[in-house]
């Protein structure tokens, strides 16, 4: 962080919202672990917990809006003080959507618990552990105020994507086999939705973070490989069909 | 567009300046820019000690353009150069050149009178002068001007609804202008300076005296007055500078450190000195 303010109370508390910030990260992180250990040992009873302890994230996220808004008021920032505090608003909200999957994640593993055990079901861990690495990166970034590694995180997200569209094939050919796998089929679709939207906050953050350290935004285009929107599996016929534009054929 | 306005480039300005299409695009400029002041390479000294060391920069048409930086920065003696406010005083004197106009100012022979007449100003304190309210307004046109009464008066009442105060003291216009309260006799001191019919305002530190709500009032006539004049406005109040300046120059130790739209001033300074000021870490 730049050099220390003439008043040592605005830094107290623009420190304070860091702090409130690095808590609700590895709330995220701790959240998501949790979540994927309730799919992989089919642990009702943790993933119980997890949904309970959502309500925590959603109070640390009011009180980093409390606080933002309590500095915008009094000290009037500026410049870097007013991106730090803009940022802090934005990640909150990120963090607290990621938390949110999180617990989305849980609750689908106590329905899919009820379901025999499906094969693709190992595909999520999978997947998790590259958001997991994402989330942990995007908060060494904001720590750091690593505008190079957020950069890196937000490029990254690529890889999370095309693992969510081939999970996603995946998916649809294993319920196509068996219709009696479409209950757990669906829900470790809705998992790998939210674990892909996840990466997506962690983009999200990495913008924020590259903005906040250098006052303007990424202007690059990132790649992007989630082709599940367009993407059609049918009977009798293995791959996809895509057209060039990744739209499905007609 | 006039070909008038086509020609109107304006210069590159100081350091870390935007080029014009970022200007543009950051909504700074919806017109092409008229640089009415263009202070170019200016140094000023009292006595020996040089106050301004190379000042390099344009002051546009049309537009507010606010000097900030810590006191003994500059940012006063930079707008009293640009009168010659400074001529008062034998031992102060300053090199290089301000073009008012196409003309530099600073030559020997200009008419301080007209240059005056042109280049209104307003201090930090209101200074009505102990006559009455009518009269504050009437004595700078009298000085440059024989107008029949009728005109005169309407000049005057011009001159005070401009300022916005014409509704307050129409029914005093009679009585000293040191009755009235300090935001109306800065107010009033701003009527005395567009009662002229200046191109050129210079505010210095208008508000520092004023309460809040006085101060948004100047604020809000220094907005409408711009459509009109180019202002000049010295002051301490970085959120004033923020809100009603279109330019901000960072002055420091007799130097423009940053000249830029406030927008970027305030939000993605250039330059490490003028974020450290604005965001209150100037040691």
């Amino acid at each position: 962080m730049a050099s220390d303010h003439i008043l040592k109370s605005y830094d107290e508390e623009l420190s304070r919202l860091t702090k409130a910030i690095t808590t609700m990260g590895g709330l995220a992180e701790s959240q998501l672990a949790a979540s994927i250990q309730a799919v992989v040992k089919r642990d009702s009873e943790l993933a119980a917990e997890i949904v309970a302890q959502d309500v925590s994230v959603d109070q640390l996220d009011a009180e980093v809006e409390a606080l933002a808004v309590r500095l915008l008021a009094l000290r009037q920032p500026m410049a870097r003080d007013l991106r730090e505090i803009i940022a802090a608003l934005k990640i909150s909200s990120d963090l607290e959507r990621i938390c949110d999957y999180a617990a989305n994640v849980a609750k689908r593993s106590i329905a899919l618990n009820q379901a025999p055990v499906a094969r693709p079901a190992y595909s999520i861990p999978r997947m998790a552990k590259l958001a997991q690495v994402q989330i942990k990166e995007v908060l060494d970034a904001y720590v750091h105020r690593d505008a190079e590694k957020a950069r890196k995180v937000w490029l990254a997200d690529e890889e999370l994507d095309e693992l969510y569209t081939s999970l996603f094939r995946e998916l649809l050919t294993y319920m196509m086999e068996d219709p009696r796998s479409i209950t757990a089929g669906t829900h470790l679709l809705f998992m790998a939705k939210n674990i892909e939207r996840i990466g997506d906050h962690a983009t999200n953050i990495a913008e924020t973070i590259f903005y906040l350290v250098n006052g303007e935004p990424l202007a690059e285009t990132r790649p992007k490989r989630d082709r599940s929107s367009s993407s059609v599996v049918l009977p009798g016929i293995t791959g996809v069909i895509e057209n060039e534009l990744g739209e499905p054929k007609a | 567009m006039s070909p008038e306005h086509a020609m109107t480039q304006p210069p590159l300005a100081a350091t870390g300046a935007l080029s014009m299409n970022q200007q543009q695009h950051l909504g700074a400029t919806t017109t092409a820019l008229t640089e009415k002041i263009s202070v170019r390479n200016l140094r000023f000294f009292y006595k020996k000690f040089e106050a301004l060391k190379g000042i390099n920069l344009p002051l546009y048409d049309k537009k507010v353009t606010a000097f900030i930086g810590p006191s003994g920065c500059g940012k006063s003696t930079l707008l009293r150069c640009l009168n010659r406010m400074y001529d008062l005083y034998p031992e102060q004197h300053a090199e290089g050149e301000i073009i008012v106009d196409g003309a530099n100012i600073l030559e020997p022979g200009v008419d301080i009178n007209l240059l005056r007449a042109k280049i209104g100003m307003v201090f930090q304190k209101p200074t009505p002068f102990p006559m009455t309210i009518f009269d504050n307004i009437a004595f700078g046109i009298k000085l440059y001007e024989a107008l029949p009464r009728a005109d005169l008066e309407d000049r005057v009442e011009q001159a005070l609804r401009r300022a916005a105060l014409w509704d307050e003291v129409k029914d005093k216009l009679g009585q000293s202008g040191l009755g009235l309260s300090g935001g109306q006799q800065q107010r009033l001191c701003i009527a005395r300076a567009i009662a002229v019919k200046p191109e050129i305002l210079l505010l210095d530190e208008p508000c520092s005296a004023l309460d809040p709500i006085s101060t948004q009032r100047i604020e809000e006539l220094i907005f409408e007055l711009k459509s009109d004049y180019c202002i000049v406005i010295v002051t301490h109040s970085m959120q004033q500078a923020a809100r009603s300046s279109d330019y901000t120059a960072f002055m420091y130790l007799g130097d423009l450190i940053e000249f830029n739209p406030t927008e970027i001033v305030f939000t993605n300074p250039k330059n490490k000195r003028t974020e450290d000021y604005i965001t209150g870490r100037f040691g």
